[in-house]
């Protein structure tokens, strides 16, 4: 008999038994997706770093090809386990030709915005993988080019290049797009093209051109290895320690995968709060059911039974079509989050995903044993009398209508349905609330890093215009070069009658120490240049005006142990430089370690690591009329401004953010419509009585529809409010500490903006009013006889 | 012949005769057939029925279980739709109506009473009854709805419930909240009332108490309708009509109830007249 019943059930309450294993398959498809992501984003990047073989310590120096004091001093030291040196030649824009482009035709021009290194497919140490994480091969003629290169010049497999390298040109097919592990990272500013054996000895054999080597070592005594190496003064472009600082140079990456932490963490809340409330609801709707088959004589054992079996049967079933889902789901995230990073995934992940459908199925019988314990304590007659929710009479009229002067009927009944029963609505309004902070976190984080005061957090003064020279690699060794482009552009700029005044600021990597010597550290150092004089934000005390003076970052500080009015020492080759710490500031470069020395400081030019751009600010002229006009002026050269030039430095990043926050924003559109269906499919089946004696004393269908869909609409409205409060609230605390781990220690989020306040509430209500306007048609089938149905 | 102190009764092919010609009918009820199709079974719940209710008249329906009373109720009143025949509502077929139409009717021209007191329950008795006005034209602007708020409160003052206007409606009885429902019926002056076993689920003396505000609503011009099983209170309306399997089988006259002191003649004679139809 029970089968029977449950047979008939199943088929008589279509609707309500499919929202319900539709969300039951939602829960099981978002808990198992999220925990795998969650799980496989946590060693992502330490199975990345070893997958890849990151060496203890590597540096990058330019050499003529004919000696090389670092590979002397590197030979027989018994302090290495192993060394490699891999050669490679740096190209500037002119050396690469597009020659073919699928998605642009007519594009020749390349334009880079970071180092461009070609070298061979490394062997032993910084291996590198292909997007679909498989190891790199290539065949002559055939060229591999990192995602952010590629992404910048709408490049894809199977388009083709041609390099340059001094007399040496050659045309490769772009075979593979490859994840660095050591140089791909979005805070790299060096980047890799890749390419055989025999077509580099085509270049190489130039034996007269400048190369760029790259030394890669792995130490057995590491503290003895750090000391002979400060000790050298070599002059490097870079020298970093290795999986430690790599691993912080994916900080932007682990902003994303924090992202998808919070995310993942949200939509597991949200599987559970909604998996709950459809439960209490569908079982409400049986209340009366369960009353007469208690009067009938049916044991609360039996009756437990048979909703447990039809609830196991649905949990099954949801659960593992869930299942399946979840592993494209899953995998459709963490590829739109991770980029840059090869993810490992293993049988394992898949069991991750059976044990948390089990969890569900686990979770839907608790819930549903839960609401069917407490039929334990009322009688039949109870239970029938209280009409078909369970619900007991009591007073419940929470807004007098006679007061709202001017309150429409229909938008009174809403607003007092919520009211009087504000549990029951709230489950829904935290569930509409988190979706809202799914969105907006990310897009805090995303709005921060697009806002104009980040610029400063680059330890950059803002100004009217970015210019990228395409020089920037030659100047370390040609800074005269430098300020006679500088002159140039403003002298060009003054005979068009444009006042203008040029700045950059040329980076250091110079050994430095607090007290011991022996603990010399390289930290990227910033000394402004050129005819403008500028300043920057500082934390405390003051900028550096004379030679001996300098501020350093509060990560730096920490690190050195030092603080205002406290001196360190730059160890030059033939000279070191004691200096006074005048002051704070934070830098989102090199992950907020640094120090700015003050322009007239004496720094070795020997151990210049290049600029960034230079900026130009302009007398009496907007930031975008100055860029239209220097970009006729000057048509080589690439002109920014400041988003142009954010945007060349973290804008894969921003990119790779706003991509998962659209994702999220279809994913929460998705859930909010679900939910929408299933809160008015269950109001409406409950409250057809209601709706007939609407219709009977003269409501019109539009009115009751009104009322339906305004319900729905102030449950998202106050959604909406709390969410962004929320979100507002909790930014500090659950982005904030992703910045200060990238060096801003006080960096004020930016959530206020038009789309934040605006756009998506009105993305939402739209989406989530089509929904309830759709749903509330059901009105117009409610017989006026119905209202005999009011229990 | 029809008076006010003697009952007359027609059978089958009856026709009103009595004050044709002098009153506007409020409801005029033609060749009306209502068929419900049931596990593809026709089932013919109203067979011809032809009836017309003037203008100020009180009129019960009565029959056995099962006889179609309600569905003539809900058929003419066009909460439910007709199979064939024609319901003219103050000389306009209402069948031509299209949903909002009959909206605005049934908000403006009628007013319904069920047997069970169906109110929404998250309103106050006050609200409840409130709610129609506030949602008809006359019910925008301050001004307007303060004009309600007198009517409602001088409505509930004659059915002597001003006292529960902010209960909830489950503090207060059963014939309170039929008294609060026949408030809510009235509160946009209609010119017809519905109603569907008022006193079906009320105790005597709250019965008595609904029956004797429905004559007062009566005396004051509002035409009502209504289907009842008991015999008292069908005795207290203008005139009967017997419904059996679909059809009307006969009339009652009684002409207008003008107090206790005769209502029980009134009983009596009804109560033969309805053995003799079989009830």
């Amino acid at each position: 008999m029970f089968l029977r019943i449950l047979k008939k059930d199943l088929k008589r309450k279509r609707t309500t038994n499919f929202i319900l294993l539709l969300f039951i398959i939602l829960a099981s498809m978002f808990l198992a997706s999220s925990v795998d992501n969650l799980i496989a984003v946590n060693g992502a990047i330490d199975h990345f770093l070893k997958l890849s073989k990151v060496p203890d310590f590597f540096a990058v120096a330019l050499t003529d090809g004919k000696s090389d004091e670092i590979a002397d001093f590197l030979e027989g030291q018994q302090w290495l386990s192993e060394y490699e040196i891999i050669d490679g030649f740096n190209l500037v824009n002119e050396d690469v030709t597009i020659t073919e482009c699928q998605a642009d035709a007519g594009q020749t021009a390349y334009e880079r915005s970071n180092t461009l290194f070609v070298g061979t497919i490394p062997s032993n140490f910084t291996k590198v993988y292909t997007n679909e994480g498989e190891a790199l091969t290539l065949s002559p003629g055939e060229i591999a080019f990192p995602k952010v290169e590629a992404d910048e010049n709408n490049l894809q497999v199977g388009d083709k290049v041609s390099l340059r390298v001094g007399e040496e040109e050659q045309e490769f097919r772009i075979a593979a797009i490859v994840k660095d592990a050591v140089y791909g990272s979005s805070m790299m500013g060096f980047k890799r093209l890749f390419i055989t054996q025999e077509d580099y000895a085509v270049f190489d054999k130039q034996k007269d051109l400048v190369r760029t080597r790259i030394y890669n070592m792995n130490f057995l005594d590491e503290e003895k290895a750090r000391s002979e190496w400060s000790k050298q003064n070599f002059t490097v472009i870079s020298a970093i320690d290795g999986p430690e600082t790599i691993r912080m140079c994916y900080i932007m990456d682990m902003l994303i995968a924090a992202i998808l932490i919070v995310v993942s963490i949200c939509l597991i809340l949200l599987a559970f709060l909604v998996l709950r409330f459809t439960i209490v609801f569908t079982l409400q709707e049986d209340y009366k059911e369960i009353g007469i088959m208690k009067a009938i004589g049916l044991r609360n054992v039996g009756i437990k039974g048979l909703y447990l079996v039809k609830y196991l049967a649905l949990s099954v079933s949801g659960a593992l079509i869930g299942l399946v889902f979840s592993v494209p789901f899953g995998k459709a995230i963490l590829k739109r989050a991770i980029v840059n990073i090869v993810v490992e995934r293993t049988q394992q992940n898949f069991v991750i995903n059976m044990v948390c459908a089990a969890v569900i199925v686990g979770v839907v019988l608790l819930f549903c044993y839960v609401c069917i314990g407490k039929l334990k304590k009322i009688s039949a007659m109870e239970a029938i009398r209280s009409g078909s929710d369970g619900e007991r009479y009591k007073a419940k009229s929470r807004l007098r209508f006679w007061k709202r002067a001017r309150m429409r009927p229909y938008f009174y009944l809403a607003i007092n349905d919520i009211m009087s029963s504000v549990k029951r609505f709230g489950v829904l309004i935290v569930t509409f609330c988190l979706g809202m902070m799914l969105i907006l976190l990310p897009l805090s984080a995303a709005n921060t890093l697009k806002s104009d005061g980040i610029i400063s957090e680059f330890s950059i003064s803002p100004s009217d215009v970015y210019l990228d020279t395409g020089r920037g690699e030659s100047y370390i060794v040609d800074m005269d070069g430098l300020f006679q482009d500088m002159e140039e552009i403003e002298r060009t700029l003054a005979e068009h009658g444009i006042k203008a005044v040029t700045g950059t600021d040329m980076g250091y990597m110079i050994p430095c120490y607090s007290e011991n010597p022996e603990e010399c550290v390289s930290y990227y150092g910033l000394q402004a240049m050129g005819s403008w004089e500028r300043h920057y934000s500082i934390l405390s005390g003051r900028e550096p005006e004379y030679a001996n003076e300098v501020m350093i970052t509060e990560i730096t500080a920490k690190d050195m142990g030092v603080g205002i009015g406290d001196t360190i020492h730059f160890k030059m080759k033939d000279r070191t430089q004691d200096m006074i710490i005048t002051g704070t500031y934070q830098s989102m470069i090199n992950m907020g370690q640094g120090y700015r020395v003050s322009r007239s400081a004496k720094m070795d030019p020997e151990y210049a690591g290049g600029i960034m751009c230079v900026q130009v600010e302009i007398e009496g002229m907007e930031s975008k009329e100055a860029c239209e006009k220097l970009e006729e002026i000057f048509p080589d050269y690439k002109i920014m401004d400041a988003k142009g030039f954010l945007d060349s430095m973290i804008g894969g990043i921003i990119e790779q953010i706003d991509t998962l926050t659209y994702f999220i924003v279809a994913i929460v559109l998705v859930i909010n419509s679900l939910i929408t269906v299933l809160l008015m499919k269950t109001l409406m089946a409950k409250e057809r009585g209601d709706i007939a004696l609407l219709k009977s004393i003269g409501f019109a269908d539009h009115a009751v529809k009104g009322w339906q869909t305004a319900r729905v609409l102030l449950l998202l409205a106050a959604s909406v409010v709390l969410g962004t409060l929320l979100s507002d609230l909790l930014a500090p605390y659950l982005i904030g500490p992703i910045f200060a781990m990238m060096g801003a220690t006080s960096i004020q989020l930016v959530m206020g903006s038009a789309e934040v306040y605006v756009g998506y509430p009105l993305l939402l209500f739209a989406v989530t009013g089509i929904t309830a306007a759709l749903c509330a048609g059901g009105v117009k089938k409610v017989d006026l006889k119905e209202v005999n149905d009011i229990e | 012949m029809i008076s006010s102190d003697v009952g007359t009764e027609k059978m089958h092919d009856w026709k009103r005769e009595t004050g044709k010609g002098k009153h506007m009918n409020t409801l005029t009820v033609k060749d009306l057939c209502k068929t419900y199709i049931i596990n593809k079974r026709q089932n013919n719940v109203l067979k011809n029925i032809n009836m017309e209710i003037g203008q100020g008249e009180m009129v019960a329906v009565m029959g056995p279980s099962g006889s179609g009373k309600s569905t003539l109720l809900y058929t003419v009143s066009g909460m439910d739709h007709l199979t064939a025949g024609r319901v003219e509502f103050l000389g306009k077929d209402i069948n031509t109506f299209n949903a909002a139409q009959m909206s605005d009717l049934r908000l403006n021209e009628m007013g319904f009473i069920f047997q069970q007191m169906y109110m929404l329950k998250n309103l106050s008795i006050y609200d409840n009854i409130i709610l129609p006005a506030y949602q008809s034209e006359n019910g925008k602007g301050k001004e307007q709805r303060k004009k309600i708020n007198d009517r409602a409160k001088e409505l509930m003052h004659k059915l002597g419930i001003s006292e529960i206007a902010e209960h909830d409606i489950n503090e207060v009885s059963g014939g309170q909240l039929q008294r609060a429902c026949i408030c809510r019926s009235l509160i946009n002056r209609p010119k017809m009332i519905f109603a569907d076993e008022p006193t079906g689920a009320l105790n005597q003396q709250n019965s008595k108490e609904v029956m004797r505000e429905l004559n007062r609503i009566n005396a004051e011009g509002t035409t009502i309708m209504l289907v009842t099983h008991d015999m008292k209170v069908a005795a207290k309306s203008d005139r009967v009509l017997y419904i059996e399997d679909g059809s009307i089988k006969g009339e009652y006259v009684f002409g207008k109830y003008s107090g206790q002191e005769e209502n029980r003649e009134r009983e009596k004679k009804l109560s033969v007249w309805l053995m003799e139809m079989g009830f």
